[in-house]
């Protein structure tokens, strides 16, 4: 359950009656800590329909209990963005509910909708709309119920909080509780499409934006009490009577084959049960973490391996990656397929007649989601049936893949989805619930397993390496008339799962998929030619990473664009402005520079006399992510006698169309800012031919408290009624590497153009 | 081998079975249900499993259960609850200082044992304090926030 549930259970609330009434299974859960997913009902557990209900009933969306409380289902889940909130306040805007009554289930695969997975800055943008017709639709069946018990026409009703009254009068008012009566909401409200193109409720009448009383209002967010106090119940503590605890005991080279175990002495550790060795795959089960986690060391699961013979598991000698130091000409020279951002006018022509003609290059490292919580789950699997407990942002997607690897049949596979450590895009987690299969499947008995500190280091997924050449020509006004923008992207959608792999079942399901030039062009300049080459896997396993490939490609375009804007001895917004047209684009760099008091001058004159061993400089970009606009200024301090860099006042403005929780979407937005900063000043995956060697905080450490912005300015910029939310999740995060890139510049009049900024790769900038 | 051990956790005495190695997270977790502290690195490196140790924040997860002895343990449950949440957790529910929550546990139990130590600490002391405690979403101006919040108000 989650802490929503558990606050709905504190209240006395029905949803347990609620199943219980509709025939559905029953989790029996006491009030505080204990998060046993004991099955209360057996009896109908090996027989109740495991399907996800179907989108065109109300039921599938909606539950409203006799105490007059409701429940909102999504196939949507909370990845820390606060989503389960903001799709809470969408629902109850629609039903007129109030909102501290109104529980989210999230995830849990036969109990919502597959609304496809909770990425890419979807949710509220695709899961809402669905959400607000489903809770429109069910406004009307109350309506409907509510005309036939007063008898009297839908039109004389009125709905308020939860309630119906006849208009006019009103001492005849019945609450939605009573009205429903216990019953499931068994109303078709129509549905086609599948996932984020799916349509819910086609014809109901929404409300007109303008008359909204809890969306746009800033709202409290409903997990946060139980997270302050240790009573949310995250998947990491789930547990499932009779389970284990797993640990995985991953190859020590990517690419290595198992040669052997050797299981001396772990029959001498306490708890132990047994070793699961399938194909390359290996694990350790025991009744205790502190057991498994000690013959999982004993086999090779440590920190710093010293080789692949180093523990009592002999692995193969591979040394198959790439070098590191060469990482971006192994991208650069990668297979991929090519394709077009931009193509207007003739760049080569251009180039003849140009007054100024700058090229550069940009290098981004490997990176990681970093989440503090490693990924956890839970399987269990009976024969043909099983049962996952994950944190997954795909829960649907999970379910089938499950199936598949097991080679059960999906009716008979459940998930119950239960939140995580934040994920970022796509960290361990689905890998995590793969592993639990495999053990489980191997022991017959509920195993969790919890990755250790170094498996999630080593082995989530990483956001890739790109290089990306840009090339840029001014006019003797200092005008750009031509620019080329090219970039390599190995894939940011990788699907294989690690375990499969380790099985010798690779393919069974996933997809490599190909990197994507994940830019939005934007400016105007007559000449373009913006263009990616898009790859499959190159070295280590990538897939999404916060506004994937997008924080690197925005690095690269407003770095360069201030390369030009600088070459032209101008003002960095004033030069962005000249060349834009995109009236939201032109609105948030406005408000950004009102709000930070920007005062025009050219790059680089704001130093006083560069003799000072402190320089300050101040940085602008922005970005155009999936119809966001987001513009950030930073000011920034460069020691120059050591490198640091210390970032001090940041602004932020940001439109993503309607806001339904805006004090949530100021979180978003400050967090994105210090995710991001921290990627641009510390963060790159190392490795060595083997594997990867940042396993811990300490050889991939992120931002600390003593590092943090002064202060953090959020501007909610708003073009119109016009615009829909679009999500918010991922696109602050864009600017952030251009703009600390740029204040660096405009302080020191070093450019740097390879993340991270490390004091000792800027002082190298600041020497040649 | 396994043997008892006799804790003091949130003010009462607790026995766990357990090896005398064992860290004493997972037994405050898998033995005695207590999931405020969580477990993020096994290193004591991020700070997500931080108990008050005799008035210290600790990491739990490099501490073995043989080196605690009869010390008062607090965990993040010993603090308070949703229905009645200690000062320092209403102000970080206040200044809704929380994504995914993860390491809060970490930040809330060291800014116990800073503002017990320290009742009105400048925001670099908050700095200096929570400095070994790793948030991945970003949430530090909140949890600054929050931290001075319960410091004005006497938490």
């Amino acid at each position: 359950m989650s802490g929503q549930e558990m606050e709905f259970a504190s209240a006395g609330l029905g949803r347990r009656d609620f199943l219980h009434a509709s025939g559905g299974l029953v989790i029996a859960f006491s009030l505080f800590g204990a998060a046993d997913a004991t099955l209360a009902e057996t009896a109908d557990a090996a027989t109740r329909s495991l399907a996800p209900p179907p989108a065109g009933r109300l039921y599938a969306w909606l539950a409203v209990h006799p105490d007059n409380t409701a429940t909102l289902f999504t196939g949507k889940v909370e990845t820390g963005t606060g989503v389960a909130t903001a799709l809470a306040q969408i629902a109850a805007e629609e039903l007129d509910f109030p909102l501290d009554r109104l529980d989210v289930v999230m995830g849990t695969t036969s109990e919502t909708v597959d609304q496809g997975p909770s990425y890419g800055s979807r949710t509220i943008r695709y899961a809402g709309p669905q959400i607000r017709h489903a809770a429109a639709a069910g406004r009307e069946a109350l309506l409907g119920l509510a005309a036939a018990h007063f008898q009297v026409s839908a039109n004389q009703l009125a709905t308020g909080d939860g309630a119906i009254s006849v208009t006019g009068k009103p001492d005849r008012t019945i609450t939605y509780g009573r009205l429903v009566d216990g019953n499931r909401l068994n109303i078709e409200i129509g549905a086609s499409g599948e996932r984020f193109a799916m349509q819910v409720a086609p014809n109901v009448r929404t409300k007109d934006p303008s008359t909204y009383r809890i969306v746009g209002r800033p709202v409290r967010r409903k997990d946060i009490p139980g997270k302050m106090t240790g009573q949310f119940t995250y998947v990491q503590d789930v547990h499932v009577p009779g389970m284990l605890h797993g640990r995985v005991v991953r190859p020590y080279g990517v690419g290595a084959t198992l040669v052997s175990v050797d299981e001396t002495g772990l029959k001498d550790i306490p708890g132990f049960v047994r070793v699961v060795r399938r194909d390359n795959f290996l694990g350790v089960v025991a009744e205790t973490e502190w057991g498994a986690i000690q013959a999982a060391a004993k086999l090779g699961s440590t920190l710093d391996p010293s080789g692949p013979d180093a523990g009592q598991a002999k692995w193969s000698d591979w040394e198959g990656l790439p070098e590191m130091e060469r990482i971006w000409e192994t991208v650069r020279k990668t297979a991929g397929r090519n394709s077009t951002v931009a193509s207007q006018g003739s760049v080569e022509t251009a180039l003849s007649s140009a007054g100024r003609t700058l090229k550069a290059t940009y290098q981004t490292p490997f990176q990681m989601h970093g989440s503090i919580g490693p990924s956890c789950a839970i399987a269990d699997v009976q024969g043909d049936r099983a049962t996952f407990w994950s944190g997954t942002q795909m829960p649907h997607q999970t379910r089938h893949d499950m199936a598949k690897l097991l080679g059960i049949p999906l009716e008979k596979t459940e998930l119950r989805w239960f939140e995580a450590s934040g994920g970022y895009g796509r960290n361990g987690l689905d890998h995590a619930v793969a592993d639990a299969a495999v053990m489980s499947q191997a022991v017959g008995r509920p195993v969790r397993v919890q990755w250790m500190r170094w498996d999630e280091h080593g082995w989530e997924p990483k956001g890739p390496p790109i290089v990306q050449d840009l090339l840029g020509a001014l006019d003797k006004n200092g005008r750009v008339i031509a620019w080329r923008h090219h970039m390599w992207v190995p894939t940011t959608g990788d699907t294989h799962l690690i375990a499969a792999e380790l099985i010798g079942k690779p393919d069974v399901t996933g997809a490599t998929g190909l990197g994507r030039p994940a830019v939005t062009y934007a400016y105007t300049f007559a000449n373009a030619d913006v263009a990616g080459h898009g790859e499959g896997r190159v070295g280590l396993l990538t897939a999404w990473l916060r506004s994937p490939a997008q924080f690197e490609t925005t690095f690269a375009m407003e770095s360069f664009i201030d390369e030009l804007a600088a070459a032209a001895g101008q003002d960095a917004l004033q030069f962005r402005l000249a060349h834009l047209e995109d009236p939201r684009a032109i609105g948030v760099l406005k408000a950004a520079a009102e709000k930070y008091g920007w005062e025009s001058r050219p790059i680089g004159t704001g130093r006083p006399d560069g003799s000072g061993k402190a320089a300050r400089g101040r940085g602008i970009a922005w970005v155009n992510r999936d119809d966001v606009r987001v513009a950030t200024i930073a000011d920034v301090t460069v020691d120059r006698s050591n490198g640091a860099i210390k970032v001090g006042r940041v602004v932020v403005a940001h439109d993503c169309g309607l806001v339904v929780n805006p004090d949530g979407l100021r979180n978003q937005v400050e967090g994105n800012v210090i995710q991001s900063l921290s990627r641009t000043l510390h963060e790159e995956v190392a490795f060595d031919r083997a594997h990867v060697t940042s396993r811990d905080w300490m050889g991939y450490p992120i931002l600390h408290f003593t590092e943090i912005p002064d202060s953090i300015d959020v501007v909610l910029v708003n073009s119109g009624p016009e615009y829909p939310a679009y999500g918010a999740g991922e696109p602050a995060t864009c600017p952030t590497a251009a703009v600390i890139g740029n204040a660096v510049f405009d302080a020191i009049g070093a450019r740097l153009r390879q993340t991270p900024f490390r004091p000792e790769r800027v002082k190298a900038a600041i020497n040649t | 081998m396994p043997q008892n051990f006799t804790l003091n956790v949130n003010g009462a005495a607790r026995t766990v079975d357990a090896e005398p190695g064992s860290p004493l997270l997972y037994l405050l977790r898998d033995n005695l249900g207590l999931h405020g502290p969580k477990f993020g690195c096994g290193l004591g490196e991020c700070g997500a499993c931080t108990v008050v140790m005799n008035g210290n924040a600790i990491r739990s997860c490099v501490t073995p259960v043989s080196a605690v002895g009869d010390a008062r343990i607090t965990t993040l449950e010993g603090l308070g609850s949703i229905d009645n949440p200690h000062p320092l957790q209403k102000a970080f529910i206040e200044e809704q200082a929380a994504q995914c929550g993860y390491c809060i546990n970490g930040m809330v139990m060291s800014a116990k044992a800073l503002l017990d130590r320290t009742p009105h600490p400048s925001r670099d002391d908050i700095k200096l304090a929570l400095d070994g405690n790793l948030c991945r979403c970003g949430t530090h101006m909140r949890i600054l926030r929050a931290i001075e919040r319960a410091a004005q108000q006497g938490a």
